[in-house]
């Protein structure tokens, strides 16, 4: 068992005791750790919520022996999230003898930086993106950009930029040091850790097993995936918290097994790495994920996460319930699959018990014949919250419905089916005057608020259109 | 010479080393600052505890309005803004205490315990309830031509309606900061994220009590600008300099980014009346608008910003009769402000609903009713207040955008589209822009620098503009490298510093290269009169018989040389250390103003503007009419830039305008809730726009071959705020493709911003008028 953390930076690795660091606790976020530092102030603070994309750091790791880069967003990360990793920040891109690295020097031909202050993180993004995808697409490099807001440029020749450097195979000087920095990483233990500093106590336990019976010992503490909900409290509302479980260094949640029938989802695998293994079989899902956050937030926000925090505009339960999943729970007592409809009893309310952990996400694949969707209406299309969001599954018997699932975020209290109008379509021709008739019901289902992301009319309209656009789009596909 | 030199910070900016204000190294006796600001729209303090916030371990001073040693006012024109409360809260967001702190945590720490006692009081929140309770800020405004009521009553159509437009935050990357350190005696140093350090440099001495002597603001750069820290960066520095004054210590205060938002002015919203008459054709013969604007609690620039929107109400067109009413309504809201385009969007997206629905109402393509009332170059070319519309190219880029933009033809496609979908309707709209260069307040019409050669050749320019990313450094690098004849590597440009520069006005209203450009080469041109006076007799000590003249004398390619004499030939560097010898100064002071301009406020007539820049978009977009969502399809821009000095600097800036236009006009939405809150205070829920909400395919042109005739420095155009206002053609392409719904039978219900909401709700109103028709019939 260790207290202190250890992590790459500037190709050393740096060991931090809690104890004796009292400028920091482990709640203490990666980007302010990194401002502290006179030799790191490249990296920028536009917002402290995961939204701006301004303190954008890499962060590499070892995946099956070979490193993998990812960009996020530093305000989000608690110190202790980066044990066992290499943090790369913008000043470290120029090579040892000072050379620009290709995604810099192609942002200053192209012009792309004007203020020059959302600037460092584009740079971290686009160098994640290089170190990704050779010669990437424009829907690669906006996926790689949405995370950035940048208020100066229209951001155009940022998108040559990433065009015209991310065509070296990926390889630049970090490519030549990886034998040396594999080295560095593979010395840093994986063992447990416990911090406990005179107001604190954070765990990041090594398996399981260790979460399950710290989380018996510990019921009331809060359990973190990737955190991006929960950071929050801590950079937002200033909160102290107090006791943490950290699950994000448990390697046994971070797997994916597809089987025949089904497809089983560990709570701590990041959206960004579900996204290419629903892409086949579960399209309404990889959608929905696909406008998810933005890729720094998808490289931390888990499946456990979300579900965790049953937020009721909580994008991925509608289109889940659609899928029929369930919710695989774990505590010393035992395992126990709750079907995702039982799952959320009410606001931000679950039935997982204080002691249990999501430990994984079962999704049944829809039988052959029945189609799924997902939709999301929000404000701006990427990077936003949605209004509302729906989860719909259609199975047809004779053009006649036999099976409807209507699930819907952000017309409740918590993700809610449209009971009554499934109901009314059981049975039914699946015909567009049936349909029209049936959106009625909408407004028997639900009774929306007003609130910032828009008003209560505007959602139970757009619930109605979103019932008959699933119609229109069902029509091409049956 | 290369024209296309890289921004002079770029690289700075790729590798994070540019520095910004929070990036200053200052040693460990820094304070952090924080603003205590108030819970309530509108109130009055009863009393206030400060005994215990003041005795937490770690805080240094916690202060409040009886602290301050000099005026308790920042208002920058109007003395209406106290920098701490005393007994009157006048919106959410007001500074009433600040405090110093060793830490951020300790600042907060001690916030909870400062105990105020709150009388509330009515609160006016909405620009209807202002005018229903008569809440002015100040007296209304008139500018008129001609006799529009008469001409109202003979034009054959008269249309009527009303345009909200919503507010806009800046959300510049970096919040409002400010560093002060305090020096010998009074002085403060200042280094502040401001676009006006003249005035604040006044605002701290006035509010400390202390000479201007005594205060050197200095700017290296912004984070991002636009119009927000041309009078609001004044606050934060106040209050910076006030925490700085009582500790005797540096001091920081960096905004939180929700404190920013919550706590600094917006651009306007507007209430818009108007009423139009016009003739078959869709020639206009009389307007009539009355712009209602909420300044919020304070008088700030919305008087300013409200003359801009009186002198842009005409936008592009000839109207004969016109009369334009102005009233500035006092809310209790955060005071409004400068932002890009200040008051132009709102004046131009009234006038151009005007002829949008005119187009409509005549079953006409809206570019045909563009073209028919555009300002005439020969005649039907005097605006509303007087000024001529001289050197229109109006015409030139309509007939070159209509067909680069292949107008017609998609036009055509347009419409075909929207008679085979029914569910996605696609919309066109081509809008221009006529946007008038120059402060209109005339003094401040100048501008100042401070030109230093160096005996190894080397160049520092300062000059009195302040760079927020615009580029305006590397447009003053550049031109300084050209007037010099020398590489631009021996030319850099200082912070911008009072100490330097004295008494200079706010980087804004696009003039920032204009002017302070013309600054640079003015003391540019008194170092060289005199390097050429020396050099001429340097060589003619050599040779009597064949003198060099020194108008003869030439500076290019890092030499200095007499063009009647070839051979007489000396390096600049060379040059420089004898003109050293030689005692020659090489140093000087350079001065500006803006000529031909003159503005008579009173009466609302003259010449207010030096010329005016002109541009047009073309946007195509495409709505899903069950979620209101839209796509950006296309948009093409032709801007006249007259001979740029950085055409890609210049596209940047038309890019990143015109982007930020498209967020005002459709995704960037302000909500407060009933007590004055702001809802909208984060990026969480205030959304500009990302890499995806550009145009699918975005084609950018400047002009070519089309120098401006007056005479700017190297004959160029302001282009900082023109772009942001083409922006307007996505807004109507939005509102082309709701009224596709009703297969254009139908005028949409229409406002700005076109959020999601605002479009599905229009796209219903249609639909419900259409069964209500079919039902009738
Ligand atoms: C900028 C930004 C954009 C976002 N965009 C979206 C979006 O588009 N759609 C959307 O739905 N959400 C969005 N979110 C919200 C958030 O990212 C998601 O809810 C995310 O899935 C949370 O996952 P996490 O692992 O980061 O959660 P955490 O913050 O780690 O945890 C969230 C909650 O779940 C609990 N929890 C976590 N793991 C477990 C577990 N294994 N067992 C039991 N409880 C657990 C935690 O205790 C906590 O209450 C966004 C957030 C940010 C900051
Ligand atoms: S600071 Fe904005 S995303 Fe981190
Ligand atoms: S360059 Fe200013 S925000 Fe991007």
């Amino acid at each position: 068992m260790r207290s202190a953390i250890s992590f790459i930076l500037d190709e050393k690795i740096v060991d931090l005791d809690f104890k004796n660091f009292k400028e920091f606790s482990p709640t203490s976020t990666v980007l302010n750790y990194l401002r502290s530092l006179p030799t790191h102030k490249g990296v920028k603070e536009g917002c402290a919520e995961g939204d701006c994309g301004a303190c954008t750091v890499v962060l590499a790791e070892l995946v099956d022996n070979k490193i993998t880069y990812r960009a996020v967003d530093s305000c989000l990360i608690f110190l202790p999230m980066i044990h066992g990793k290499q943090l790369i920040t913008v000043e470290n891109l120029k090579t040892p003898e000072g050379k620009l690295h290709p995604v810099q020097q192609s942002m200053i031909e192209l012009y792309g930086s004007q203020c020059g202050f959302c600037t460092p993180g584009i740079i971290m993004s686009m160098f994640a993106l290089y170190k990704n995808n050779n010669k990437p697409t424009r829907e690669q490099i906006d996926n790689a950009l949405t995370g950035n807001l940048c208020r100066c440029t229209g951001y155009r020749p940022i998108v040559e930029a990433a065009e015209k450097s991310c065509v070296h195979n990926c390889v630049d000087h970090f490519s030549n040091n990886e034998p040396q920095i594999m080295k560095l990483l593979k010395s840093i233990s994986k063992e447990s850790i416990h911090i406990q500093t005179h107001n604190q106590r954070y765990f990041r336990p090594a398996s399981l097993g260790e979460a399950i019976s710290l989380k018996h010992q510990h019921p009331e503490t809060i359990i973190i995936g990737g955190a991006t909900d929960i950071a929050l409290r801590v950079t937002k509302s200033h909160e102290l918290l107090k006791e943490i479980i950290d699950l994000s260094g448990i390697e046994e949640l971070k797997n994916i097994v597809a089987t025949e029938s089904s497809i089983i989802i560990g709570s701590g695998v990041s959206m960004d790495d579900i996204i290419p293994k629903v892409k086949k079989d579960f399209s309404a899902l990889y959608e929905m994920l696909s406008v998810f956050g933005a890729k720094q937030i998808r490289n931390l926000a888990t499946l456990g996460g979300n579900l965790g925090s049953a937020s009721p505009i909580g994008d991925v339960i509608p289109v889940l319930m659609a899928y029929n999943a369930s919710v695989v729970l774990e505590s010393l007592n035992g395992r126990r699959e709750i079907p995702l409809n039982d799952f959320i009893v009410g606001y931000r309310k679950t039935v997982r018990k204080s002691d249990e952990l999501i430990t994984s996400i079962l999704i049944p694949k829809p039988t052959s014949g029945s189609i799924v969707k997902s939709y999301k209406v929000s404000k701006r299309k990427e990077l936003d919250i949605s209004t509302l969001s729906a989860g719909f599954r259609l199975e047809l018997d004779k053009n006649k419905v036999k099976l409807i699932t209507l699930a819907y975020g952000g017309m409740a209290e918590i993700t809610k089916r449209a009971t009554k109008t499934e109901q009314f379509l059981i049975g039914k021709d699946w015909k567009r005057n049936v349909v029209e008739e049936a959106i009625q019901y909408i407004n028997k289902d639900f009774n929306p608020i007003s609130d910032v992301r828009g008003s209560a009319e505007f959602r139970k309209i757009a619930a109605k259109n979103l019932l008959f656009k699933f119609y229109i789009e069902g029509r091409n596909v049956i | 010479m290369e024209t296309q030199i890289p921004h002079d910070s770029a690289i700075g900016h790729v590798t994070g080393e540019a520095i910004y204000i929070d990036d200053i190294l200052v040693n460990e006796q820094l304070l952090i600052g924080k603003v205590v600001y108030s819970q309530y729209a509108h109130a009055r303090i009863k009393s206030f505890d400060l005994s215990e916030a003041k005795k937490v371990n770690g805080v240094h001073v916690v202060l409040c309005y009886k602290d301050i040693p000099g005026h308790n006012q920042m208002g920058p024109v109007i003395k209406d803004e106290p920098v701490l409360a005393e007994q009157d809260i006048t919106f959410i967001g007001q500074a009433m205490f600040l405090i110093a702190a060793e830490t951020e945590e300790k600042c907060r720490e001690a916030e909870k315990l400062i105990k105020v006692e709150y009388e509330p009081l009515d609160a006016i929140l909405t620009l209807d309830e202002a005018i229903e309770k008569n809440s002015l800020l100040g007296p209304p405004r008139e500018m008129k031509r001609g006799d529009v009521d008469i001409a109202l009553k003979s034009s054959k159509h008269v249309l009527r309606g009303e345009l909200r437009t919503g507010a806009q935050e800046h959300w510049y990357l970096e919040t409002q900061t400010c560093l002060c350190v305090p020096g010998e005696g009074n002085e403060i140093n200042v280094f502040s994220s401001t676009q006006h350090p003249t005035e604040t440099q006044t605002l701290i001495a006035e509010v400390l009590g202390i000479k201007r002597n005594e205060v050197v603001v200095e700017v290296r750069r912004m984070g991002g600008g636009f119009g927000g820290k041309e009078t609001q960066a004044n606050h934060v520095a106040c209050w910076t300099a006030l925490l700085c004054n009582v500790t005797k210590r540096p001091v920081k205060i960096r905004l939180f980014r929700d404190d920013d938002m919550i706590m600094t002015g917006k651009r306007h919203r507007y209430l818009t009346k108007y009423e139009a008459g016009f003739d078959d054709e869709g020639l206009i013969d009389a307007v009539k608008l009355e712009f209602n604007s909420d300044g919020g609690a304070a008088t700030d620039l919305s008087f300013a910003i409200m003359e801009r929107t009186m002198l842009h109400a005409d936008n592009s067109y000839y109207i004969p009769n016109m009369s334009v009413t102005a009233l500035v309504w006092k809310t209790n809201l955060p005071p409004n402000t400068a932002m890009r385009g200040f008051g132009g969007p709102q004046g131009m997206a009234s006038m151009e609903t005007v002829i949008d629905r005119v187009a409509r109402y005549l079953k006409k393509d809206p570019i045909e009713i563009r073209r028919k009332n555009f300002y005439g170059l020969n005649d039907r070319n005097i605006t509303h207040y007087g000024q001529t519309v001289e050197n229109n190219r109006l015409y030139i880029i309509y007939d070159q955008i209509l067909k680069s933009a292949d107008y017609e033809k998609r036009r055509k496609e347009i419409s075909d589209f929207n008679t085979q979908n029914e569910f996605f309707k696609k919309g066109l709209a081509l809008t221009p822009v006529k946007f008038g260069i120059s402060f209109t307040t005339t003094f401040l019409n100048q501008a100042g620098a401070l030109v230093n050669v160096y005996t190894d050749g080397t160049i520092l320019v300062n000059h009195g503009g302040t760079e927020m990313g615009q580029g305006l450094n590397t447009k003053m690098q550049f031109i300084a490298a050209a007037e010099f004849g020398i590489s631009i590597d021996r030319v850099k440009v200082n912070a911008t510093n009072t100490s330097k520069v004295p008494n200079t006005s706010a980087t804004a209203a696009s003039s920032g290269s204009d002017m302070n450009g013309m600054a640079v080469k003015n003391a540019i041109d008194i170092i060289k009169e005199r390097i050429s006076k020396e050099l001429a007799q340097l060589w003619n000590e050599k040779d009597v018989n064949h003198p060099s003249v020194p108008s003869s004398i030439i500076f290019k390619d890092n030499f200095i040389f007499d063009s009647d004499h070839p051979d007489r030939r000396i390096s600049f560097a060379n040059a420089m250390k004898q003109m050293n010898l030689r005692q020659v100064s090489l140093s000087s002071a350079g001065f500006y103003k803006t000529p031909t301009i003159g503005w008579d406020k009173i009466k609302g007539q003259g010449k207010p503007f030096f010329y005016y820049s002109f541009g047009m978009a073309a946007s195509e977009v495409m709505i899903d009419i069950l979620t209101g969502q839209y796509t950006l399809l296309r948009s093409d821009i032709l801007q006249d830039v007259g001979d740029s000095i950085n055409p890609e600097i210049d596209l940047g800036q038309i890019e990143g305008g015109f982007i930020q236009g498209v967020g005002w006009c459709t995704t960037e939405e302000i909500k407060w809730d009933t007590k004055g809150n702001l809802m909208t205070h984060s990026p969480d829920t205030y959304k500009i726009p990302t890499v995806q909400d550009i145009p699918k395919d975005f084609r950018v042109k400047l002009t070519e071959g089309v120098p401006n005739p007056v005479g700017t420095i190297r004959r160029s155009k302001a282009i900082g705020e023109p772009p942001f206002m083409l922006a307007i053609s996505v807004w109507l392409a939005i509102k082309d493709a709701i009224s596709a719904v009703g297969n254009h039978k139908i005028e949409p219900e229409f406002s700005l911003p076109a959020t999601n909401e605002t479009i599905l709700l229009s796209i219903e109103k249609i639909k419900t008028f259409k069964v209500l028709k079919t039902l009738k019939v």
